[in-house]
C-alpha cells in the first residue's frame, strides 16, 4: 500500500486527472420532470452511440454546476444539451452558445451554458473553439418519467441532430 | 406604529426559508423568527415499506448530505438486524462521509458565505455570488471550485454516484474498493491539501476585518453536542454524543443512538415545519445548544491527524473556553475540511482497505433501532420501529437543522436587534441578518427542484397590514 501510495505521489503533476476531450456533450435535466429528462436521455443515447469514439466524453448532471468549468475549459469543443421552455414542444435546435460576463449572476445551485463557459474562461483562462447548445422544446415538466408526445416524436430529429453535430466537430477538430 | 420586516426567501442556503423582524411601537426590535416554509413529510410515507428500503428512500431528503442520511439509516437498519458490519466496510463508509463533509463544507465556504468575505457585507448585491469571488480572488475560486470536486469525486469514485449513491446499504456496503480507484483518491489529495491551505491561510488573515460582526452573529453562550470517540477525538460516523455547557464542562456523554431519545427533545412553533431540538433536562427553550463544525471543535480535545491538530490548536486560541460566536463556523469548517483530506489518506493507507468483506447479512432482529452520524452541518438520527416482517410502523428523524434552530433563531434576534435601528435598515443590515443563517449552513431542502431564480422580499409592514417599504432583490 505504502509503495503504490509514494509511487502515485511522485507522478502526481499538481492537478486532478482530466479527461481532455475533443467533443464534450454536456447534458443537463431531472429525469423524473418529464421532458426535462430529454438531456440526460440523449446523454445515454450519445454514450452507447459514441462508446468507440476515443474523443467523444458524455456527461450528464441532474444540475450544471462550477466544477464543470475545468473540463469545458479543456475540451475542443462543446456540446451542450437541454430542454427548452422557451419554444414550441418538440422543436430541436442548436445554437452558438457565448461566454457570459462575470457581471451575469448565476443561480445558487446550477449555472447556465453561457455562464459555465464565462466561468471556463475567467478561471482557466480558456474556452472550447465551438461551444453549441442543443434544445429540444418541452411540452411538460411535470412530475413523471414519462416525455410527451410531442418530444416522444422529436427524438428521432434530436438524436440525427446530435450525431451530425458531433460528427462534424471531431472533423473539424482533426483539421486542426 | 409597530412593524414586520420579512426577507422571503433567504438567498444563498440549502433550501427555502424566510425571516421575519418584528418592531414595537417605539421602532425597536422585539422578536424575530427564522422560519422554514416547505414541509417533506418523510417520517410519514416511510411507514409501511420495508426497513431494508429506507437508506436509499431517506438519502432523497437531501442532495448536498445524502450520505450523512444513508449512513444513519443504514445503522437504524443495522439495529434492527443486530448485525457489526466489517471493519473494511465501516472505513469505506467513514470515507465516504468525509468525502460529502469535503465538498459540502466547500459549497458552504467557498459558494454561499466568501461572497460576503471576499466582496464585503455592503458589496452589490448583484455581484455577490461565486462569480464575483472569481473576479475578485481568482485563485480563492478555483481553489473553492477544486475541493468540491475532490469531494464529489472521491463519491463517486467509492459509490458510482455522486448525488444520492445507492452504495451504502444496511449491513455495509454493496462493493468493496478497487485498487485503481484507491489509487485515483491518493493522486488527488496533494491538491486538495493545496486548496484547503490557500483557503484557510486566506480566511486567518481576513477574519479580523469582521470583528463587529463576530461580536453579534449569534455570538452567545449555549450548549453544544457531538458525536466523539473514546480518546476525545473528532468523529464523523461512530462514537457516542456528547454535551458540553458554555464553559466547557462536559454535561452529557456516551449518548448513544437508542439512548438519544431519553435526552433530546422536540418542540414545535408555529411558525416553521423545522422542529426545535433542546436538551431535556433543561427544557425548552433553555436547552438551547448547538452542533456542526463550531460545536465539534469545541468540544473535542484531537482532531487526530496533524495537520488539522494544529490548525485546531490555534483555533481554541479564540477563546479561554468554548468559541461562541456563530462566525467562526467558517473557520471550523475550514479545518474540518482539512482534516477530511488527512483522515481520507489514513483511511487509504489501511491494509485491509481492499478487503472483499464489505457486507453482514440478516432479517429482522429487533423491532426498533436508531442510527446517528456526523452530517456536514451537525449530528443526525434516525429512529425506526418495525413490525416482525421488516415492514416500517414509525419513523423520527432529528436533523442538524432542527437542532441549531433555536440557535439560529436566537441568532437573527441578537443581529436585528443590533443592525436595525428605528425601523430602518439597509440592504448590508438584511445581508448581515441573512449571513448569520449562512454561518451555521442550515439545509432546509435541496432535494427541492428549485425553478428559476430565487427573488428575495423584504417587506416593512404596519401593524394594520400595509405594505410600508419594501426591498425585491
Amino acid at each position: 500500500v505504502v509503495r503504490l501510495w509514494i509511487k502515485s505521489y511522485a507522478e502526481y503533476d499538481g492537478k486532478m486527472k482530466l479527461t481532455k476531450a475533443r467533443c464534450l456533450i454536456l447534458a443537463c435535466g431531472n429525469t423524473l420532470r418529464g421532458d426535462d429528462g430529454v438531456g440526460p436521455w440523449l446523454a445515454e443515447w450519445a454514450e452507447e452511440r459514441f462508446r468507440s469514439e476515443a474523443g467523444v466524453r458524455v456527461v450528464s448532471r441532474q444540475q450544471w454546476t462550477p466544477e464543470l468549468a475545468e473540463e469545458i475549459a479543456a475540451a475542443a469543443s462543446v456540446i451542450f444539451v437541454d430542454c427548452a421552455t422557451d419554444c414550441a414542444a418538440g422543436i430541436v435546435r442548436t445554437s452558438i452558445v457565448e461566454a457570459a460576463s462575470g457581471s451575469s449572476e448565476p443561480g445558487t445551485h446550477h449555472l447556465s451554458a453561457a455562464q459555465l463557459l464565462g466561468l471556463s474562461k475567467e478561471l482557466y483562462g480558456a474556452v472550447p473553439s465551438t461551444s453549441l447548445l442543443l434544445t429540444v422544446g418541452a411540452g411538460s415538466t411535470e412530475l413523471g418519467e414519462e416525455f410527451s408526445a410531442a418530444v416522444k416524436a422529436a427524438l428521432p430529429e434530436a438524436f440525427r441532430t446530435l450525431e451530425l453535430t458531433v460528427r462534424d466537430l471531431l472533423t473539424a477538430s482533426q483539421r486542426k | 406604529m409597530s412593524q414586520t420586516i420579512t426577507i422571503d426567501p433567504v438567498t444563498r442556503l440549502e433550501g427555502h426559508g424566510k425571516i421575519t423582524i418584528h418592531m414595537n411601537e417605539q421602532g425597536e426590535v422585539e422578536n424575530a423568527h427564522f422560519h422554514v416554509t416547505q414541509v417533506r413529510g418523510f417520517e410519514r410515507f416511510a411507514e409501511g415499506r420495508p426497513y431494508y428500503e429506507m437508506p436509499s428512500l431517506m438519502a432523497r431528503i437531501c442532495g448536498i448530505c445524502p450520505v450523512s442520511h444513508l449512513i444513519a439509516s443504514a445503522k437504524a437498519c443495522e439495529a434492527i438486524m443486530s448485525v457489526r458490519i466489517p471493519h473494511t466496510a465501516a472505513q469505506l463508509r467513514r470515507m465516504l462521509n468525509l468525502a460529502q463533509m469535503v465538498q459540502s463544507h466547500a459549497l458552504s465556504f467557498f459558494y454561499l458565505s466568501s461572497p460576503d468575505l471576499v466582496l464585503g457585507m455592503e458589496s452589490d448585491p448583484k455581484a455577490r455570488h461565486i462569480f464575483g469571488v472569481v473576479a475578485a480572488k481568482p485563485e480563492l475560486g478555483r481553489a473553492g471550485i477544486a475541493l468540491r470536486r475532490f469531494g464529489q469525486h472521491v463519491i463517486e469514485l467509492l459509490a458510482d454516484k455522486r448525488v444520492h449513491p445507492g452504495w451504502v446499504i444496511p449491513g455495509g456496503v454493496t462493493e468493496p474498493l478497487a485498487a485503481a480507484k484507491r489509487d485515483e483518491i491518493l493522486a488527488m489529495l496533494p491538491e486538495a491539501y493545496a486548496n484547503v491551505a490557500l483557503a484557510l491561510g486566506w480566511y486567518k488573515q481576513v477574519a479580523e476585518s469582521f470583528r463587529p460582526e463576530i461580536e453579534v452573529f449569534a455570538n452567545f453562550p449555549s450548549l453544544y453536542m457531538s458525536l466523539i470517540n473514546e480518546d476525545e477525538s473528532i468523529e464523523f460516523t461512530d462514537g457516542a454524543l456528547r454535551l458540553i455547557d458554555a464553559e466547557g464542562n462536559t454535561i452529557d456523554e456516551g449518548i448513544t443512538a437508542s439512548k438519544y431519545a431519553e435526552v433530546i427533545g422536540e418542540a414545535v412553533e408555529p411558525y416553521s415545519y423545522t422542529k426545535f431540538a433542546y436538551y431535556k433536562p433543561l427544557g425548552y427553550p433553555q436547552g438551547c445548544y448547538r452542533v456542526g463544525p463550531l460545536a465539534r471543535l469545541n468540544i473535542v480535545k484531537t482532531m487526530g491527524t496533524p495537520r488539522a491538530d494544529k490548525e485546531m490548536a490555534e483555533f481554541k486560541q479564540l477563546a479561554a473556553g468554548p468559541v461562541q460566536s456563530s462566525f467562526y463556523y467558517h473557520h471550523a469548517r475550514l479545518i474540518e475540511a482539512l482534516y477530511g483530506i488527512e483522515k481520507i489518506e489514513q483511511i487509504l493507507a489501511d491494509p485491509l482497505i481492499l478487503d472483499k468483506q464489505v457486507r453482514a447479512t440478516a432479517g429482522v432482529n429487533r423491532l426498533e433501532g436508531a442510527g446517528q452520524a456526523e452530517a456536514p452541518r451537525g449530528t443526525l438520527n434516525h429512529h425506526y420501529k418495525v413490525d416482525e416482517n421488516g415492514k416500517m410502523t414509525w419513523a423520527n428523524l432529528v436533523i442538524a437543522t432542527g437542532q441549531n434552530n433555536n440557535a439560529m433563531n436566537k441568532g437573527v434576534l441578537q443581529a436585528a436587534k443590533h443592525y436595525v435601528k428605528d425601523g430602518k435598515f439597509t440592504e448590508g443590515v438584511l445581508n448581515r441578518i441573512e449571513a448569520v443563517v449562512r454561518t451555521f449552513d442550515p439545509c432546509l431542502s435541496c432535494s427541492t427542484h428549485a425553478y428559476g431564480q430565487m427573488p428575495l422580499v423584504l417587506s416593512l409592514v404596519s401593524a394594520g397590514g400595509e405594505v410600508v417599504d419594501q426591498v425585491v432583490r
